[in-house]
């Protein structure tokens, strides 16, 4: 299947502009993260980067400049404390001004704050922030589109933590009791919860055959290899399809910045300007590492 | 098929709901219906509209949030099913996920107060004190089963959510004569004139009021009564008049918590608009959980029946100003 957007007509980036893209990401995060002085969830952003940028410059059929076209794919951010990563990613993509969101993040009267307001940002699809609210969001917009014979598809990002909610599940057998195979999640499996590392708190595994176990098509993949995330989003199934699909991403919290990798403390927190510099070196040296 | 009915007849409610959102389907492309398997009452429109009918079995959080996401996309969504579940188990859905946004979901349901018989699990006595706590709710509480079609038909236009709260709603009264009363989302019905108190209720309740306004009308006493279907927004402007025009007696009487309700509604009204009263009687469930037997053993026992209504009323008509 093309990924050509049919209505910006813009073609599909290679996987190494999306590296690129995905590092500029980061780059943009790490700044804001320096400059805002109150706790940005940087953990969870970086884990998620890679798959905002698959899905923002790669997987999603939207255009900045029509944002109510009823075509277009939905996308819902069910951990919505990455709202900032999402807010950076549609900046990029066009939705919005990376230097508006830099300047007003989290000021009063602002756009844009630490989770995902509608009413105050027409530009996301929905309000988040409370967890395991997302996919049921999602599911309703699925059969929305089933309803009015729409072939888009209706994206839904979770994280691997706020899978321990009952209403994910609830929604999970809703969606494979409605055939809703224009559903797509991706679940960030960072494997960290706030506080503490997931598994020792509770038991998620067997992971992927939970999701098998609700009727789910299961794919796991490397969510920061940019060529994996362009090959699961190439391979789901049609959205006429009867299935739902998980992408499960295995990642890693803090991704990139090695004294945030997989670090209980950089869940949120904010970064000053000598920490911002040394950050932005770890990125630097993360990229030429994985290049080689 | 549209509901006939006469005047003083027991109508189900239920019924209602499911002929009206059946009628209204066709008028509403984008009109869904969703259940969390409480769809008895929901057949002629499962029936008509399958594709736009989902139950989700036992998911209330599921249920409330996929209506949010049909609404997000431009469809205006029904949620029907028992409201101590609805109200509670799906509260933050209902909040965040409707309320925030502002979106037009309609939630209907019934079992509001101390009826069925079910226990207090089954009872939502809390209800109406945590619908009126969510910023763009519109709430209200319908005892006339033909009120339940005029409301939700009316509420297909709103911008917003509502909530419409019944009691069982197998067997209710038809209090009212088609077009004796202006319905309104937002207006108090004036069910019952009288000057020397007014009895506020809302609720299956208002048929116990206007039994009470009768008996007391024996005695030579002009009651009037209330139904103040709408809890939010709520009629400021009847409530200064009822204050000015009944001696400022005032009794309100509800299947609910006695703090919360409607009781607390008005008396919000009455402390901001300074409103100056002789008496205020404040009828409705105490800080208790309830136990078993009939809407009218329950209603008596814990002291909001007929004859407590009749008594707090005398009570009320002897207080001066």
């Amino acid at each position: 299947m093309g990924h050509v957007s049919l209505k910006t007509g813009e073609s599909p980036h290679t996987v190494e502009e999306l590296k690129e893209l995905a590092f500029e990401l980061r780059s943009k995060l790490l700044h804001l993260c320096g400059t805002y002085e109150g706790a940005v969830h940087i953990g969870g952003d970086l884990s998620a980067a890679d798959i905002f940028t698959a899905l923002y410059h790669y997987g999603l059929d939207v255009d900045p400049g029509d944002i109510a076209n009823p075509a277009r794919d939905r996308f819902v951010l069910s951990k919505g404390h990455a709202a900032v990563c999402m807010y950076i990613a549609m900046a990029m993509r066009g939705f919005f001004s990376y230097e508006e969101i830099v300047e007003t993040y989290g000021q009063l009267d602002s756009a844009y704050g630490m989770h995902p307001c509608k009413v105050q940002l027409p530009g996301v699809e929905c309000s988040t922030g409370s967890l395991g609210h997302g996919l049921p969001l999602a599911v309703g917009m699925a059969l929305s589109a089933r309803g009015r014979r729409e072939s888009h598809r209706v994206f839904c990002l979770l994280g691997d933590g706020e899978t321990g909610e009952g209403s994910v599940w609830e929604a999970a057998m809703a969606a494979r009791s409605n055939e809703l195979g224009n559903l797509v999640a991706f679940v960030d499996r960072n494997r960290q919860l706030m506080t503490s590392f997931a598994e020792e708190r509770v038991v998620f595994e067997p992971y992927p055959d939970k999701w098998a176990a609700f009727g789910w098509n299961v794919v796991t993949i490397d969510g920061h290899d940019m060529e994996q995330l362009v090959n699961a989003i190439d391979a789901l199934p049609a959205s006429d399809s009867k299935r739902p699909t998980v992408v499960i991403c295995e990642t890693i919290k803090g991704k990139g910045v090695d004294f945030m990798e997989r670090n209980l403390a950089w869940h949120a927190g904010s970064l000053g300007a000598s920490d911002l510099e040394r950050a932005m070196e770890a990125l630097e040296a993360s990229r030429e590492k994985e290049s080689v | 098929m549209p509901v006939t009915f006469t005047f003083g007849e027991m109508l189900s409610a239920r019924s209602v709901i499911g002929s009206t959102l059946a009628e209204l389907g066709d008028e509403y492309a984008n009109l869904w219906v969703l259940t969390p398997d409480i769809g008895a009452t929901l057949v002629e429109f499962r029936d008509k509209f399958p594709e736009r009918f989902i139950d989700v079995g036992l998911a209330e959080q599921a249920c409330v949030g996929i209506s949010a996401g049909l609404a997000y996309d431009g469809n205006i969504p029904v949620v029907s099913g028992m409201l101590p579940f609805l109200s509670m188990r799906a509260l933050e859905q209902v909040r965040s996920d409707i309320c925030y946004p502002n979106l037009p979901v309609k939630i209907i349901g019934t079992h509001g107060g101390l009826v069925g018989n079910g226990g207090s699990t089954h009872y939502a006595v809390e209800d109406l004190a945590l619908m009126c706590a969510l910023t763009n709710m519109t709430v209200t509480s319908i005892g006339d089963p033909l009120m339940v079609g005029e409301i939700i038909r009316q509420s297909m236009t709103m911008q917003g959510p509502i909530y419409i709260r019944l009691a069982v709603g197998k067997k209710d009264k038809v209090l009212y004569e088609p077009g004796q009363h202006e319905v309104r989302i937002g207006k108090g019905i004036v069910a019952r004139e009288g000057t020397d108190a007014t009895i506020f209720a809302h609720g299956t309740v208002v048929a116990q009021a206007l039994d009470a306004a009768e008996e007391l009308a024996k005695d030579g006493h002009s009651v009037r009564v209330v139904d103040m279907f709408t809890l939010k927004p709520i009629d400021e402007d009847l409530i200064s008049r009822c204050a000015a025009e009944t001696g400022g007696r005032f009794v309100v009487v509800e299947d609910h918590l006695a703090y919360g309700g409607l009781a607390s509604r008005v008396a919000d009204v009455v402390a901001d608009r300074n409103i100056h009263l002789a008496a205020f009687e404040r009828l409705g469930i105490p800080q208790v959980y309830a136990g078993f037997g009939n809407d009218e053993e329950l209603r008596n026992k814990h002291g909001y029946g007929l004859e407590a209504t009749i008594t707090a009323t005398q009570r009320a008509i002897a207080a001066k100003l």
